[in-house]
């Protein structure tokens, strides 16, 4: 079996179709969005039962869970196999302890049990398998060669997405009265909380005497943060929809001072959104 | 009965004004709406997915190009979505014009519960018109608005099944169930 699966390859049947976020993004209708004060791929606004639109926004992102489940088995599964057994100390050497695969042997078996589960939730709330598009900038975060970057952008960026959109969910299911909702959400939350540990802890283990490698998983981290935030949708202004989850990130090993660098991303991500909005403006104007 | 598509042609998105019209045309035809004229504006400028009735004779219905779009191709009409919106809406407005449906608040005035069961009403009736419908999705929104409760998935089946029911039944249907 070959090592570094392509994202092109990855196995869908014919309900899934994949859109790339270049192509969201500049859809020349945001700049409306812009001119409005928000982003309309941002929705509008926080993810709260009042919303008009709340139940078929709580699908769409009970859609975007599910998929990125998929990816995330897809990747924890690929970083069991893509690497050999060895120290995991070495600059450039592909190769993990033991115990790393062993974490990452678990988090599939969470991921396969994410996917049934988020099966169940979209046909709970009337979601067709599908029905919405697919975005794999997941798994392409977990193509990375070097294990300690690849586990520092997904256990640690996208699985701290994760968190922040598990909360969000499970409050919103709180809120509405929805046990099915709230007891399934805060069962896998507490499992990305897990997860974003497990990469938090084999980047201080891998790189404790490598600070360059430290340096840029770090880095990767936040590039891969910044397109997690989405243009704002993830993020700690009024009207984001998912909103960071400060206590559940402290639990998985995240410091003060990280989830504040996390909302400036959030923040550029947004201005940076807006700034492609006002770039487009001229075609909405004509 | 005339049926208007605004705008005729589309820049920000890939919709085609004839195939709009047709799914109107044929909207208008099954639902026997009495209005002189249909009048659908598009706001093509805008990705969200907010449509209304906002005139109901003329019938004028004001829709944002999110709630016509495919949500699997930005920027592509999807026809099931379009029938879908639309045909509530039109509905609601046949129910509006009809002297024994009864005075509905207007839509401005609408409880978020009000609106659930209304559509229900609606959505039940397109789906029996031979559309494709998500009974799930739609009892999913009633239960957001009623509550996840076994009476609230009563009174969704007897909105969902009904013909010929006035405002005053509907209100009275949708005050039971979060009673």
């Amino acid at each position: 079996m070959r090592k570094s699966f392509p994202v092109e390859d990855l196995a869908r049947d014919e309900r899934f179709v994949r859109v790339p976020l270049a192509t969201r993004i500049n859809d020349p209708r945001n700049a409306q969005a812009a001119d409005s004060g928000s982003s309309g791929r941002r929705g509008a606004g926080r993810l709260t039962p009042e919303r008009p639109d709340a139940p078929d926004a709580a699908r769409a992102l009970m859609h975007g869970i599910f998929v990125g489940e998929i990816q995330a088995l897809e990747g924890a599964g690929r970083t069991c196999w893509d690497f050999e057994v060895g120290s995991g100390n070495g600059e450039g050497i592909p190769e993990v302890p033991f115990e790393l695969k062993l974490d990452m042997a678990r988090q599939c078996w969470d991921e396969a049990r994410h996917c049934e589960i988020s099966i169940k939730l979209s046909g709970h709330m009337g979601t067709e398998l599908g029905e919405f598009s697919e975005n794999t900038f997941l798994y392409e975060a977990a193509c990375n060669p070097d294990p300690v970057l690849r586990l520092t952008g997904v256990n640690r960026a996208l699985e701290g997405l994760a968190i922040d959109v598990f909360n969000t969910m499970r409050e919103f299911g709180e809120v509405a009265g929805d046990p099915v909702l709230e007891f399934c959400e805060d069962w896998m939350l507490a499992d990305e909380v897990t997860h974003v540990k497990m990469g938090s802890d084999w980047l201080r283990k891998l790189t404790a005497d490598d600070k360059p490698r430290q340096e840029r998983a770090l880095e990767f981290q936040r590039v891969v943060d910044k397109l997690f935030s989405l243009g704002g949708f993830r993020g700690e202004e009024d009207d984001s929809p998912v909103r960071l989850a400060r206590r559940f990130r402290e639990l998985a090993g995240f410091k003060e001072d990280e989830m504040d660098t996390l909302a400036e991303i959030a923040k550029e991500a947004r201005e940076e959104m807006e700034a492609i909005a006002e770039a487009n403006r001229p075609a909405v104007a004509h | 009965m005339p049926v208007e598509i605004r705008p005729e042609t589309f820049s920000l998105v890939h919709f085609d004004a004839t195939e709009i019209r047709a799914i109107v045309e044929q909207l208008v035809e099954v639902i026997g709406l009495p209005a002189a004229s249909v009048t659908i504006e598009v706001d093509e400028t805008t990705l969200l997915a907010h449509a209304q009735v906002t005139s109901t004779d003329p019938i004028v219905i004001a829709v944002e190009s999110g709630a016509l779009e495919d949500p699997k191709v930005v920027g592509q009409l999807n026809a099931t979505a379009t029938a879908d919106v639309l045909g509530k809406l039109l509905l609601s407005a046949k129910d509006r014009l009809d002297p024994a449906f009864g005075e509905a608040p207007a839509d401005a005035d609408l409880t978020l519960s009000e609106v659930a069961a209304w559509e229900t009403y609606c959505i039940g009736r397109l789906g029996r018109l031979g559309h494709h419908v998500q009974r799930q999705r739609r009892l999913y929104q009633f239960r957001n608005r009623h509550g996840f409760t076994d009476a609230a998935d009563a009174a969704f089946d007897a909105l969902w099944t009904a013909d010929g029911l006035t405002w005053a039944d509907i209100s009275a249907i949708s005050n039971q169930a979060t009673a």
